[in-house]
Parts: C-alpha cells; structure tokens; sequence
C-alpha cells in the first residue's frame, strides 16, 4: 500500500494539517482502503523527518474526524465508510466551502452548465474504479 | 509535567555595557526537541554557551540536567552533547583521530559501530584529516561525534549554518533519529525556520537577547496572524486592539500583525471599528516570525514606486 | 584514559616545535663542533707560520665551541617557550577549537594539566637531553684537555627553566582576555623581566630561585585565569 506524502516546510499550512489533508485525500480517493493500517507513528515520522509528536497529532485529527480508528497495540487503521459519522456542522462547513467555488467560478463568467461538468470532471479524479485502473496500467 | 533537564532563571549577560542575553526563563522538558530562533545577534550562541558554562552570567542561573551551569561536573558533561557553532574541530586531526580523542571522554555509551555507520554513510574516509574536508562535511564528522555517545541533551549552536539541503536534512533525521530514543531531548538553534518547522515540538523566540515566546510549534503558529479589514470610506486613525504587533494602511485597508489574539475579538473589533469585512490571511512559519521580530513601525528598505 | 587522550592530543600540538628545537640545536651544536675541527687546523697553519709562538690548540678550540652552544640554547629554549606558549593558548582564540575542547568530561584543571604536561614533556624530550648530551660529550677526557665546568653545565639548566618561564607567560598573555595595553601584556613582561634579573645575578642559587618563585606565581596566574576565563 503505497502512502505518498510531501511536506513543505515555509508553506502557510501547518505541517500536522498537511499530513492530515494528504491522508484523508488518500483515504477519498480509495488509495487507502478500509481496514488499510497506516505507518507507525515512528516510522513515518522518521521516514517524512518531522516531529514524532506532529504525526500523533495528524492522526488524532484524523480520528476525530472518523477517518481512522486506532487499535491499542496493533496500529492505526481506516475505518469503514459506513462507520464515520458526519454531523450537520461538518456538512454546513463543505456546503460554505462550496459556495466560495461557486462564487470564483461564476466570476469567471462559467454558466452552470460547465460547473456541473467541472465538477464532475473533477470527482473523477477520486473514483475508486478509476485509481485501480491506473494501478493496474 | 515530566522532568525539566533545561531550565534558566533569569539568565542575563552583559558584555561591557551591551546587553547580549536579557533575564532569559526557560524550561525544557525531557523529550523533546526545542527550536531556538532568533535572528543574527539575538543571543542564541550566548545564551547557549552560557548554558554550557562556558560564559558566566552578570545575572541568573541555569541548570542542565538539575547541574548548575557555571559547576557542571564531568558525570554531567558526559551525559550532554554540544554542537559548537561553525563545528569548529582540531584542523590536524584525521576523522579517526578524533574518533578516538572524543570516545575517550564517554566510556562505555560510546557507540562504535553508530560512527562508522555514519561516516560511511556520509562517504568520508576515517584517514581524512580536518583541514581536508569541505564545510559540509566537517558539519557531518562534528554530527557524528555528537551523536555517537547517545546524549540525554544536545545542544547545538546554529548547526545548518551555510549547508547545503540535503547536509541539513541529515542533521534533522540525527536529531529525530535521537529523539526516537527514550528520554531524549534535543535544543538546537537555527535560522532557518523551515527545519526548526518540520522538526520541532517546541519554540523559543528570543530578539535582542530579549525572550519573545516560549511555546509549541502549534501555538506560535495559532498565535501570530495578520488580518486585513476592508473599510466603506476611511480606515480608522486610532487602532485600539489586543495584541498588536504592527498596522499598516493601505488605501481603504487596514492591515493588522497580531498575536494571541483570537478570532471573536477581531470580529468585534471589526464590528466597532465600522470595517465592512475581513480576512484572516493565514502566514507561513517564516513570515510569521518575520513580522514578530521587526520592530514596530519598521520602514521597508526597498519600496516600488509607482511611475 | 581521558587525561592520556587529552595528553596525546596536546603533545601532538607541540610536537613540530619540538622537532624543530631539537633539530635546530643538533644543527647548530654540530656546526659548532665542526668550526672546532676548523679552527684546529687554523692554529696548526698559524703555528707553521710563525715557529716558536705556541699555542694550546686544545685551549683555542675549547672555548669557542662549547661557550657558543650557550646562547643558542637559550635562544631555543625561549624560541621554544614562546611557540608552546602561542599553540597552546592563543591559537585555540582564533581556531575557535575552545568550545569542542571545553566540553569535555572532565574538570577545566585536568584540561589545564595536560596542556603543561605536553609542553614539559616537549621540553624534556628535545632541548634537555641533547644538553645532557653535549655535557656529556664534553666531559669525556679525550675531548677537550680542559672540560667544561658543572657550573657551565648548570647555567644551560638555567636556559632551559627559563624557556619555561617564558613558555608559561605567554600562556599567561594568551589566556587573557584583557586589552594589550593593560594586564594581558603581564605574563610576557613579568617572563621578560625575570629573564633580564637572571642575566644581572652571579649566585647560582639565588637565580634558581628566583625562576622557582617566579615559575609559581605564573602558574598560579595561569591556574586562576584558566578557570575563570569565559570562552
């Protein structure tokens, strides 16, 4: 299972929330599967050079967010899809998130029309069934 | 809390009438690495060889390891690793020699094989002499010899200075390799804020020998913000708001450097203030620490001007 | 162990000094020696010239010979003092090696022993025993018809401690960290002092104790300066 990850040092981002977005990008776009089980703290820590305790604090966001659960001896693991549970907050956040999108794209003199189409150009991009058919080439 | 094995109280430093270190309070717990920022003549190199007691404080105390700095005892030194800045080693000495010169003085935690792993690694000849080697790879000898008797502490003084990107990141991956280790912790000072990002807990910001922040990586990071508020018709003369760092007018903007001040105040204060709306820019680690040292009302050395 | 590798790297600082004492005064003795044989024919050819005047070869050549070695030796031996002195203490100030060699598991004083060790075992491998040697040489009846005195013998020991002096005063300058003008010119003077005060002395014991007395407050000096002294 490969798990890919590039930490830029100097960008706003602090370097735990790129961990954290790298992963749960992996997890949407199926490269991480459920019941993958993640690096160890230590080893990825020492594989990506960053603080131990940054990648602690990566993957109890992502915990928190229900992406993975952690098993007491045996490792951090993605959780099934079924299981993560998104509260109203959450879906309000992405709704606003969107909106911005929207209002850039409209700027930009885009109809609706090529919205969707972008849109869904884009989603392609995390299709399960897409991803395996590039592992597969 | 876990134990402390770097503390300092009030630590002050006078050279003739020039203040280099000013009432520096610190306490560094076991475990884990502190980055130690400050721009050049801050007081880094001061304050850390005032920790090694190799100055003598005008005020103030500090212990390594509960041992007061100005009377360590070998039983501690033994149990410290320094990085001098510059790596400054004896010139006539091969890799080898030094091997030996410096295993001598940590019996028994001395690691062997560590060494040689290492500076094979690093493609030196142990036969090679000091005076031999490039400025990149004297940093790595002077690496290894810090890291092979597997110090509680090290410390190092400015060790990225002048290297190249991937000598650098080797001195990461020692110090994350070490802190890997049980119990062990990690000060080192630097000016490049990038590596003091990916690899430290922990901050301490000093500026004019003054203490500017002790704290994690993650609350500086929180803490510094700039925010730029949009205003209908005139930006406000008088900026009254907790935690100003440094305010700049542009046009109908109204630009704020702040620290530690948290998202509610400024929303009201943007509401009190008449601002139509505002951002809250997010800013690298550099910037941030950019904007926290200058000093306030600081003019900008080049300025485009429009023709 | 820690003291013998502190030992080893000090004496291998002092160690191309040494060699270089120690060659320049085999060079120099033996060209004396040569300007002997030299001289020796010298008289035998001013004897063949002028019959009836006669002269003790032997007394001729004696002195020149043995008498010069005595300020050679002392200019080597200060010549040496000096040059331990500099590698030693005012090197490191600009090598900026302090730090590294500070940071050591042991106490400042152990660090501070193996540098006068070093430099006494520099000073005892090089200049005294080729001193010895000539003494020794000199001595043998078949050499010269008048040997040289125990007293001259003695006063080559006097260059020798005096080399010391000189060696701890300026580890003593080397170490302050004082303006010129003010006390970090003391251990050089004091050592320049003592030195001239010798030359003005005939007693023998009065001398030797006046570089014993004068090599203990040095030391001390130094003993203070080096565990005060900020690096």
């Amino acid at each position: 299972m490969p798990l890919w990850i590039q930490i830029l040092p100097g960008s706003d981002e602090p370097i735990y929330v790129q961990v954290t977005e790298q992963i749960s990008e992996a997890i949407a776009r199926g490269q991480l599967a459920s019941g993958d089980k993640l690096p160890a703290v230590r080893k990825l820590a020492s594989e990506l050079v960053i603080n131990p305790n940054t990648v602690a604090r990566a993957y109890s966001r992502l915990e928190q967010a229900g992406l993975v659960t952690t098993k007491t001896g045996s490792g951090t693991f993605v959780s099934d899809p079924k299981m993560r549970r998104s509260d109203a907050a959450d879906i309000n956040m992405l709704a606003e998130r969107m909106d911005t999108l929207i209002t850039r794209g409209l700027n930009l003199g885009m109809g609706e029309q090529d919205l969707i189409r972008l849109f869904e150009s884009r989603l392609t991009k995390f299709s399960k069934k897409s991803n395996k058919r590039k592992e597969e080439k | 809390m876990s134990e402390i094995v770097l503390e300092t109280e009030g630590l002050t430093k006078y050279y003739g009438d020039s203040l280099a270190v000013d009432h520096l309070d610190l306490e560094i717990p076991r475990g884990c690495i502190c980055g130690f920022v400050g721009r050049n003549g801050a007081g880094k190199t001061t304050a850390i060889k005032l920790m090694l007691g190799l100055l003598e404080p005008t005020a103030g105390s500090s212990r390594l390891l509960g041992c007061d700095s100005s009377a360590l005892t070998p039983a501690i030194r033994q149990r410290i690793g320094y990085v001098t800045e510059g790596h400054r080693l004896f010139r006539w000495m091969s890799i080898a020699g030094l091997e030996k010169f410096q295993r001598a003085f940590f019996p028994k935690q001395w690691d062997d094989k560590f060494f040689t792993d290492m500076i094979e690694y690093f493609d030196l000849p142990k036969k090679k002499k000091i005076k031999h080697l490039s400025n990149g790879q004297r940093a790595q000898v002077s690496l290894a010899l810090a890291l092979a008797p597997n110090p509680e502490l090290l410390i190092m003084d400015d060790p990225t200075l002048g290297l190249d990107a991937a000598i650098r990141r080797q001195f990461l991956e020692g110090m994350i390799g070490l802190i890997m280790r049980e119990g062990r912790t990690v000060l080192f000072s630097s000016h490049i804020l990038g590596d003091v990002e990916r690899v430290s807990e922990r901050i301490v910001v000093i500026d004019k020998g003054i203490l500017r922040a002790y704290c994690s990586l993650e609350q500086f990071q929180e803490a510094v913000k700039k925010v730029i508020f949009t205003f209908a018709d005139s930006v406000p003369n008088e900026v009254n708001i907790d935690g100003l760092l440094h305010c700049k007018r542009i046009e109908k903007q109204l630009e704020l450097t702040l620290v530690g001040t948290d998202d509610e105040q400024i929303a009201e204060w943007a509401k009190s203030a008449g601002a139509e709306n505002h951002t809250i820019v997010k800013m690298s680690l550099e910037d941030q620490f950019i904007e926290f040292t200058a000093p306030a009302n600081q003019k900008r050395l080049f300025k485009w001007e429009e023709r | 162990m820690r003291f013998s590798s502190l030992l080893h790297k000090e004496f291998r600082e002092c160690l191309p000094w040494m060699l270089l004492a120690a060659i320049l005064f085999v060079a120099v003795t033996s060209v004396l020696f040569q300007t002997e044989t030299y001289s020796e024919n010298n008289s035998y050819r001013f004897s063949r010239l002028s019959p009836g005047t006669v002269i003790s070869s032997y007394k001729i050549t004696f002195y020149p010979a043995m008498s010069e070695t005595g300020p050679w030796l002392f200019f080597l031996s200060i010549g040496l003092g000096l040059a331990l002195g500099v590698r030693q203490f005012w090197i490191p100030n600009f090598t900026g090696t302090w730090p590294f060699l500070l940071h050591r598991s042991v106490s400042r004083n152990t660090i501070l022993a193996a540098k006068l060790t070093a430099a006494s075992i520099a000073f005892a491998c090089s200049i005294v025993p080729i001193w010895v040697g000539i003494y020794w040489y000199a001595t043998r009846p078949e050499v010269f018809a008048v040997p040289p005195t125990f007293r001259f013998f003695i006063e080559g020991w006097i260059f020798i401690t005096l080399g010391l002096v000189t060696y701890l005063g300026a580890g003593l300058s080397g170490l302050s960290t004082a303006k010129w003008y003010t006390t970090k010119i003391f251990g050089l003077a004091f050592a320049s002092l003592i030195i001239i005060t010798t030359f003005s002395q005939r007693s023998l014991v009065w001398v030797l104790t006046l570089i014993a007395v004068s090599a203990a407050i040095l030391l001390s000096r130094i003993f203070d300066t080096f565990l005060r002294r900020e690096f």
